[in-house]
């Protein structure tokens, strides 16, 4: 994988960054979490079903422009992770067209790449190459990332030995400092205690510049109506709505039937 | 260690031994293990990436590659220590144990195929790595490792079609522990035999890469 910045061409705001076209996901997936041949031979002749097929997202029409952070609210199961996927191109959809204007990174999930029987440190290089940073970059920021995790000394023991805080706090701390176009984070803004998350949240806000474009998957209300200036209301894999934060979070919000509290800001 | 294990065994049960018989033992299992190796290591290559390949995009080639990759590491510092061995048992040189450098790239080959196929049926078939050691010791037995391939009855030798490693390991042994040319005919099969394997695995890994991430 090339490094990251060497896709860095100066985006104006505007500038599109992610069209997706009538984009439509069909998959097949194994009903079986662990699918076996056993299973499939002892079926054999009785005509029960292995495979059922998911419709993921249906004829969804979004652009996202450099500048923009686009918030992507729903419930559980209405496609959100399924398109920031297909936009990342792990998924490759079914229908309709995906085109990527700059390089995108993915925080999708914490931690990819890491090897918990290495230190801190080895994994911090792991990470960062996973994300698409070169040896140098890593280098680089290395002190800077470890800085941000808080973790002292630490850093040299091996992961597994460190909390589920700690070990989310460098997963983050590697995450955030890649510098792609676009960024794509699923839900990774609620890591570890209130003090980091705070510290987190920050750091997505300073990611927030003119040249990038950043999709943020949450369910924390509160968080997107700060940050976002538009947001993407998906439901059963259609796009319901779109536009200004507080007007489809408020929609949101009445359609889940669900009156407004901190509580239900913070976690839907 | 292991080969020892196995001469004593070979010794106590067939009544015959020598330094030639140990040498074919030895490395007839060092190239063995490299393909073992590869195929242990390929099998869960794509499941346990699982959450690498749920989060970014990559080619995901690359598991399967590495577990060969790594099996090759493994096997170079048993190279030295047969060359040490084959030294201290007096086998023969010769300039015909150079052809043990192409045999080493057909295996190469062939593990690689073997390790991609592998790994794309247990995203389907997530049992296949329990069975894997049966398949695994199955082919040890049909191999010529406890015996040698010119010793078998012509009735046997028809394994040689049906087994892939047959001929590389006739051709391997011929070359690194007698130090004559192999066959051409073993030779043209044991390619035959990778490359066929090699086309079937990436063609069929290629064809499943697009689904892995839905059905991990």
């Amino acid at each position: 994988m090339s490094s990251l910045s060497a896709y860095n061409i100066n985006h104006k705001t505007g500038d599109l960054a992610v069209s997706v076209q009538n984009l439509g996901l069909t998959y097949t997936t194994a009903i079986d979490r662990r699918p076996t041949l056993k299973a499939r031979v002892k079926s054999l002749g009785r005509g029960t079903k292995q495979t059922r097929v998911v419709q993921a997202l249906e004829n969804v029409n979004l652009d996202v422009t450099y500048g923009q952070v686009l918030g992507v609210i729903g419930t559980n199961g209405a496609g959100k992770s399924s398109l920031m996927r297909t936009i990342a191109g792990i998924i490759p959809p079914t229908k309709g067209r995906i085109e990527v204007f700059g390089s995108v990174s993915t925080l999708l999930a914490l931690g990819v790449g890491f090897n918990p029987a290495m230190s801190g440190r080895a994994n911090v290089h792991l990470g960062g190459l996973a994300a698409g940073m070169t040896r140098k970059e890593i280098e680089d920021h290395f002190d800077e990332i470890a800085e941000f995790s808080e973790l002292g000394d630490v850093i040299d023991a091996p992961m597994r030995t460190y909390s589920s805080g700690m070990y989310a706090r460098l997963a983050f701390s590697v995450a955030a400092t890649v510098q792609p176009d676009i960024l794509i984070v699923d839900e990774a803004l609620s890591t570890g205690d209130a003090h980091f998350k705070e510290k987190s949240f920050n750091k997505i806000k300073e990611l927030r510049s003119e040249d990038r474009a950043l999709i943020l998957v949450s369910h924390a209300m509160a968080t997107l109506r700060e940050i976002c200036n538009d947001v993407a209301w998906l439901h059963k894999g259609k796009l319901v709505t779109r536009g200004n934060p507080d007007k489809v979070i408020d929609e949101y919000q009445d359609f889940l039937h669900l009156g407004k509290s901190s509580a239900i800001d913070e976690d839907l | 260690m292991l080969s020892a294990v196995y001469f004593l065994l070979i010794v106590i049960i067939g009544g015959s031994g020598g330094a030639t018989r140990y040498g074919h033992l030895t490395a007839s299992l060092f190239l063995f293990y490299l393909v073992s190796n590869s195929l242990s290591g390929g099998v869960k290559s794509v499941t346990a990436g699982q959450r690498l390949i749920l989060n970014t995009a990559f080619p995901r080639m690359m598991l399967p590659i590495s577990a060969t990759v790594i099996a090759f590491f493994k096997f170079i510092p048993t190279l030295f220590v047969f060359m040490i061995m084959r030294t201290a048992l007096g086998l023969p040189f010769g300039w015909q144990m150079l052809w043990s450098i192409p045999i080493i790239l057909i295996t190469l080959i062939f593990s690689l195929g073997v390790a991609i196929l592998i790994s794309t049926i247990n995203v389907y078939f997530r049992d296949i790595a329990s069975f894997l050691p049966y398949l695994i010791r199955t082919l040890l037995y049909l191999s010529p490792i406890l015996y040698e391939a010119s010793a078998l009855k012509p009735k046997l030798r028809v394994l040689e079609h049906f087994n892939p490693l047959f001929s590389i390991l006739e051709s391997w042994s011929l070359s690194i522990v007698h130090a004559q040319t192999p066959h051409l005919s073993s030779m043209l099969a044991a390619t035959g035999w990778a490359l066929g394997v090699l086309i079937i695995g990436t063609y069929f890994f290629l064809s499943r890469e697009r689904e892995f991430a839905v059905r991990l």
